[in-house]
Formats: structure tokens, C-alpha cells, sequence
């Protein structure tokens, strides 16, 4: 039975550390329908920020951790105001085109530096032993992990429904030119939201650096892996993010507790969430919890 | 006086030209092309990178030292991104060039130009040791014994050194060719009589968590997990076995896991993502490595000095790597030009079939005599096992061959 119990944790860590990645995926979608292909980049950018303070600079690292979020949140914040505010009013596909232009111009800028091309790894902060009940573990890095992961989206879920900012976020995602009518600025709005997004991304960074250490192209790639949460989980919800991050990792973890190694079976892990998202998105086309908008002509 | 100085400038220049001239007919010297391919960038680039700075200072090292007298090797690297289009492109680009061998990388983009390799008759000297490589081909030369040949390696060592019945294991490769090529060799050796049970066959993904599948290990008694993968991954994993406790202290502790991996898996990098959960972990190449001290990690050592790398390049078993290839087409076009043949595709692809028994080449850079023939594309035939303890590679016992696998 603590093995089913194990799954079941290991599948909730997994997730939450998903849903984590996928939140600023979900906030730039939210605030301005972009769908962001340069977030694995900035997840990437965010850890090696962290490693950099810690390592080169010599900041504790949990001060690096901090420092490391101001500055991706005033880095994304800096794209935001370069690269796609003149894009305000133009098609989707335009803007969406830009992020993966971004994403190429990060991948050549980090090539620039030894993180492109070598691994390395945080120095240990944490205890290396697990934390033990009746026989199901967790690590140290993943239960920090979970935390930060539910601070950040408690904060971010309070943000957007309590906040007047926040309020005025979903306003300009609803309706533009409705926002814009009632006083919002539209750009200020897409700013904070790009800002917001850096800020989450460099948390999931540093969190899946300390987990697989520090690789590049494992690092971007999990801007791509988390995609399907956040289809999953209804591209503006941010509660969505979460219950479909938490599903993939159960999904995940079940497959390869249950299905690996036996019936001939091997990989299942990686392609059952495929499945069952398809499944899913089949009965609930906008994801679990998107809005399904309905426009009146 | 402006005419004097026109005339003064012009005669400066016919000077020069002058010597310039001279100096060349002086050198009399060759310039034979070598091409190279590979991910300086990208995905895989963390080998691919030191592995290009390896084979780049050996050839600087053969034209500064006139190791082929007046001749010189000029090798032109280009970085590929690990995408097959683009290696493609460089190798036809190389061709144009008038190269005379070719240095390729991933097993993708080998296994992709393995035709137009057979097309242009060019000896190729790839990264990838899979042996996949060398099917339907006579062109592609291993440089050293193939990732399955690693895998049986390993299983015949935990097999010898096991104790109480036979050795369960599961392998852990990297859902692709280059991971799973290997398996059907561990495969047949077991039918051969490889004393292992192959108990299950893991394809990882981009895991953050491999506890389900580390205990599921545990549940079927295996106690040797086997990986043919790069080495973030393993990394994961290793670290996930050391908090549950589940890693063996030492080799085939019962009741614990021990892991063991091929070329690609371990390395000086496995220990920067694992740090103290890569303990004991072991490992094969053919290569020699700087943590084991010799005559051969001496001359890298001072190759990577010469030429101003630093400390991570010049400790990496893939700068090992890049100059090891660098060293063989150095000596397959040094022995050509002692036969009296023209440096050609040709006379480079009949010299290196040559290179075995007597004629077989000593490679400081690897832990094996250096073999090829027209039956034989695998380079070095022997394999250094590695563990790491204390925070770094250390040798186990001496280079040694498969049994399995001849």
C-alpha cells in the first residue's frame, strides 16, 4: 500500500513542480492570448541567473533565489516593452512568431556563455536524506518545490481576483478595447504580465535545476513538456494549471509504477498524459477549466 | 616628392609580394582538408563542444610541430546544432571543399549520411559508437568499441563479480536509437551465456521524479541498473536512489541498487549534476582519463595548456575524445605519405584498412591499441572500467574486451 501512496506523492510533486513551469505560460496567455514559446528559455535563463549569483557572485543562495526573480521579472518585463508592445493590435500569429524568434535569440545568447555548452549543478542547501511517513518519501527540493509552487499561485490566484491591477489583467484579456475604454492601459497590463510570467518561470527554473541539475537543453525543454498542462488545464486558468499539473504527474508516476516493466510495457510515462489529454479534450475542447467564450453575431 | 613616395609605397609592395612568394616556395608544404561536424550548440553540445576543442588543438599541435613535415592538416569544424539537415549540409559543403576524411558526431545524422558517405567513398571517423553505424556500410569507422559492446562489457563485469546466483538487471536508455540499439546486443549475449537475467528495459523521459520506477526496480529484486543514455538523466535518477537510500555503498551490496553506464553516461559532468550521489557509480570508455594520471592524460594535459583551454575542457574524457579522432587521421594520412600514395579519399580509406596487427596504432588518448580492417571498424577493442570514488573517477582494474561480443 506505501507503494500506491508513494505514487500518489511522488505524481502530486511532480505536478505541482508542473503546474509551477506552465503558470507563466498561463499568465501571459491570460493577460494578452499570446501563447509564449520562449518560456522554456526564460526557465532556463532564471536558473542559470540563480547559479551565476550563488557560485560566480558568492550571494547565499537563497538571496540568489530572490535576486535571481527581480531580474527575470524586470528582464521579461524588458522584452515585453522592446520586442512585442509595438505588436499591440496586430494578429496572434504575429506576436506569437516573435516569442519564437525570442526564444532563438535567448537559445544564441546563453550559447554565448559556458551554460549553453556545460553542466553544472547548486551547490547542496538542503538536507540530502528524504523526509519519511510510513514508508513514502519525499526530497527536501521537492517539498520546497511544492511550496514555492502553492505560494506562488495562491499569491497569483489572490492577485487576479482581489487586486485592482489584477482585476484590470483580466479585463484587458476579456475585452482590449473594452478595457481600454474604461481607462486600463493595455500596455502596462501586457508588461506586468510578461513581468509576472519571468518572475514564476525563474521559481520553476531554479526548482527543476536543483531536481536535474543545470542542463540547457533539459532546462528550455520543459517550457515545451508543460505545454500540455496548460492545454489540459484551459489555457487562462491559472487553477487549471494546477489540477492538470497534478493529473499529468499522477498520470506519470501511475504509468510508470503500473505499466513499465510489465505486459511488455516500457516508456508509458512519457505518452499516456499524450493519450489522455487527447481523451479529455475531446468531451472538454477549451481544457478543464478555459473559458468557452460565445460570441453573439 | 609625391612621386618619390608613390614610388617608394610601390616598391614596398613588389617587396612583399616578393617575399611572400618566397616563403611559400620555401614551405612547399600541402594542405590536406579534413572536415568536422558537430554540436558545438545544442542539444548534446556539453560533449560535442570540449570534443571539438580536442580535435581543433591536435591538428593545430600536428601543423605547429611539422608532425608531417612541410604538409598540414587543414580541419574546418563546423557546428551543427545536432540537427541532421545542417550536417548534411556542412558534409556537401566539405565535398566541394575537396576533403579527404571526415569527422562526424550524433548517431542520427551518421546513421542519415550513412549513403552519402558510401556514395563518396570517404573514410568517416563519428562520436556515435553505435554499432548500427556500421550495417550496410563500409565507409564509417568506429573509433572505439560500440555502446553495446560498452553494455556487455558491463554485464560481463557485474556478472564475474556478483555473488549468490545470477544478476538481475534492467537497462535505462534514452528512447532512441542510440539508447535502444544497444539492448538487442545485451540480448544476445544473454542467450550466448551471459550469466544475467534481463529483468526489464527502462526508457526514460524528462523524469523529475524516479521514485515509482526505482522502487518498482527494487520490488523485482534487480540490483543493477545498466545506462545507455547521456548523463542529466542518470544524474536524476542517481539522485533520487541516494535519498531513498536505495544506492549500493559499494559494488553489489545486496539489497541496494549499483549503476553502471556506458561512454555518454558518466564522465566528469556526471559528477558536476550528481555530485556526491555519482559515488560509486561505474562507468566505461576507452579512453584515458586525467583523474587516472598516465603518459597519455600527461600530453592532453599539456595540449589543452599549450593552447589555452581551461581546466573543464582539458579534464573532459570528450576533449580525450576529439583529439583521439584527430590523432588517427593524422597517422593515417602521416602513413600514407611514408607509402608514397597521394593523400586522397581513397589512399586514406585503403591506409586506415591497414591499420591492425603490427601496424596497429598506439593513440595516447585511448587505453587500447587503435585497429581497422576491411572486417574490422571498430578502433579501439577494449574498455577501461571507472567508478567514482571520493568525488572522482577511478580506474578498476585493467582495460579489458567482451568476451560476448567476439
Amino acid at each position: 500500500m506505501s507503494y500506491f501512496f508513494q505514487i500518489v506523492v511522488s505524481g502530486v510533486v511532480v505536478g505541482s513542480i508542473y503546474a509551477l513551469a506552465a503558470l507563466g505560460l498561463v499568465l501571459v496567455y491570460k493577460s494578452s492570448r499570446v501563447a509564449n514559446f520562449a518560456h522554456g528559455q526564460i526557465i532556463a535563463a532564471g536558473a542559470f541567473i540563480t547559479y551565476f549569483l550563488t557560485v560566480t557572485v558568492g550571494i547565499p543562495i537563497f538571496f540568489s533565489f530572490l535576486a535571481s526573480m527581480i531580474i527575470t521579472f524586470f528582464l521579461a518585463m524588458s522584452v515585453e516593452r522592446i520586442f512585442l508592445r509595438r505588436l499591440i493590435g496586430e494578429p496572434i500569429i504575429s506576436v506569437i512568431m516573435v516569442t519564437i524568434g525570442l526564444g532563438s535569440i535567448i537559445d544564441g545568447l546563453i550559447y554565448l556563455t559556458p551554460f549553453g555548452s556545460e553542466n553544472f549543478s547548486f551547490p547542496e542547501f538542503l538536507p540530502q536524506n528524504s523526509l519519511s511517513l510510513g514508508g513514502v518519501s519525499i526530497s527536501w527540493t521537492q517539498l520546497l518545490g511544492v511550496i514555492i509552487t502553492f505560494l506562488l499561485i495562491g499569491g497569483f490566484s489572490w492577485f487576479f481576483k482581489k487586486s485592482t491591477v489584477g482585476i484590470s489583467m483580466r479585463a484587458v484579456s476579456d475585452d482590449q478595447f473594452g478595457a481600454m475604454s474604461v481607462g486600463i492601459s493595455v500596455p502596462r497590463v501586457f508588461g506586468l504580465a510578461w513581468a509576472a510570467a519571468g518572475l514564476s518561470a525563474a521559481a520553476a527554473g531554479c526548482i527543476i535545476g536543483n531536481i536535474t541539475g543545470l542542463n540547457f537543453e533539459t532546462l528550455h525543454a520543459f517550457g515545451i513538456i508543460v505545454f500540455p498542462v496548460v492545454i489540459l488545464g484551459g489555457l487562462d486558468s491559472i487553477l487549471g494549471a494546477v489540477v492538470a499539473g497534478i493529473i499529468m504527474g499522477l498520470i506519470q508516476q501511475f504509468a510508470g509504477g503500473y505499466l513499465d516493466g510489465n505486459f511488455g510495457l516500457s516508456g508509458t510515462g512519457n505518452v499516456l498524459p499524450y493519450i489522455i489529454l487527447l481523451i479529455i479534450l475531446l468531451f472538454k475542447p477549451h481544457g478543464l477549466f478555459g473559458i468557452h467564450e460565445i460570441e453573439r453575431v | 616628392m609625391k612621386n618619390k613616395t608613390v614610388l617608394f609605397l610601390n616598391a614596398l609592395l613588389v617587396l612583399a609580394v616578393m617575399l611572400a612568394f618566397t616563403t611559400t616556395a620555401n614551405a612547399g608544404g600541402k594542405v590536406y582538408k579534413i572536415g568536422m561536424s558537430l554540436a558545438i550548440t545544442g542539444p548534446t553540445s556539453d560533449a560535442g563542444n570540449p570534443y571539438a576543442k580536442g580535435t581543433e588543438d591536435y591538428f593545430k599541435f600536428v601543423n605547429d610541430t611539422k608532425m608531417l613535415g612541410d604538409d598540414t592538416i587543414d580541419c574546418t569544424i563546423r557546428d551543427d546544432q545536432y540537427k541532421t539537415e545542417v550536417t548534411k549540409r556542412n558534409f556537401e559543403d566539405y565535398l566541394d571543399q575537396g576533403i579527404v576524411m571526415y569527422l562526424n558526431y550524433s548517431t542520427g545524422s551518421t546513421l542519415g549520411l550513412k549513403r552519402d558517405f558510401e556514395e563518396e567513398q570517404i573514410a568517416v571517423l563519428p562520436a556515435s559508437y553505435h554499432s548500427g553505424n556500421l550495417i550496410d556500410s563500409n565507409y564509417i569507422f568506429l573509433p572505439i568499441v560500440s555502446y553495446g559492446e560498452q553494455l556487455v562489457i558491463l554485464g560481463e563485469y557485474v556478472a564475474k563479480h556478483h555473488k549468490g546466483g545470477k544478476a538481475k538487471v534492467a537497462l535505462f536508455v534514452h528512447p532512441s536509437a542510440f539508447g535502444r540499439g544497444p539492448v538487442a546486443d545485451v540480448k544476445k549475449a544473454i542467450e550466448a551465456g551471459l550469466n544475467l537475467e534481463l529483468v526489464e528495459v527502462v526508457e526514460h523521459g524528462k523524469d523529475l521524479d524516479n521514485t515509482a520506477m526505482l522502487k518498482r526496480l527494487m520490488s523485482k529484486n534487480i540490483q543493477y541498473v545498466i545506462s545507455q543514455t547521456v548523463q542529466s538523466p542518470v544524474a536524476t535518477m542517481l539522485k533520487d536512489s541516494s535519498r531513498l537510500g536505495l544506492s549500493a555503498s559499494s559494488f553489489g551490496e545486496a539489497g541496494k541498487l549499483t549503476f553502471l553506464g556506458a561512454h555518454y553516461t558518466g564522465g566528469n559532468d556526471l559528477i558536476a549534476l550528481a555530485g556526491n550521489a555519482a559515488e560509486n557509480f561505474f562507468w566505461t570508455t576507452s579512453f584515458n582519463i586525467t583523474s587516472v594520471p598516465g603518459e597519455g592524460t600527461e600530453k592532453q594535459l599539456a595540449l589543452a595548456k599549450k593552447y589555452g583551454r581551461d581546466q573543464k575542457a582539458a579534464e573532459s574524457h570528450n576533449y580525450a575524445a576529439g583529439i583521439y579522432v584527430a590523432q588517427v587521421v593524422t597517422e593515417t594520412i602521416k602513413r600514407a605519405k611514408e607509402a608514397g600514395l597521394e593523400i586522397n579519399k581513397k589512399n586514406l580509406y585503403e591506409t586506415l584498412n591497414k591499420m591492425n596487427g603490427t601496424n596497429a596504432y598506439q593513440a595516447y588518448s585511448a587505453v587500447g591499441p587503435v585497429t581497422y580492417s576491411k572486417t574490422d571498424r571498430t578502433g579501439v577493442d577494449m574498455a577501461q572500467i571507472y567508478s567514482v570514488q571520493t568525488g572522482v573517477f577511478k580506474k578498476v582494474g585493467e582495460p579489458i574486451q567482451s568476451e560476448y561480443m567476439k
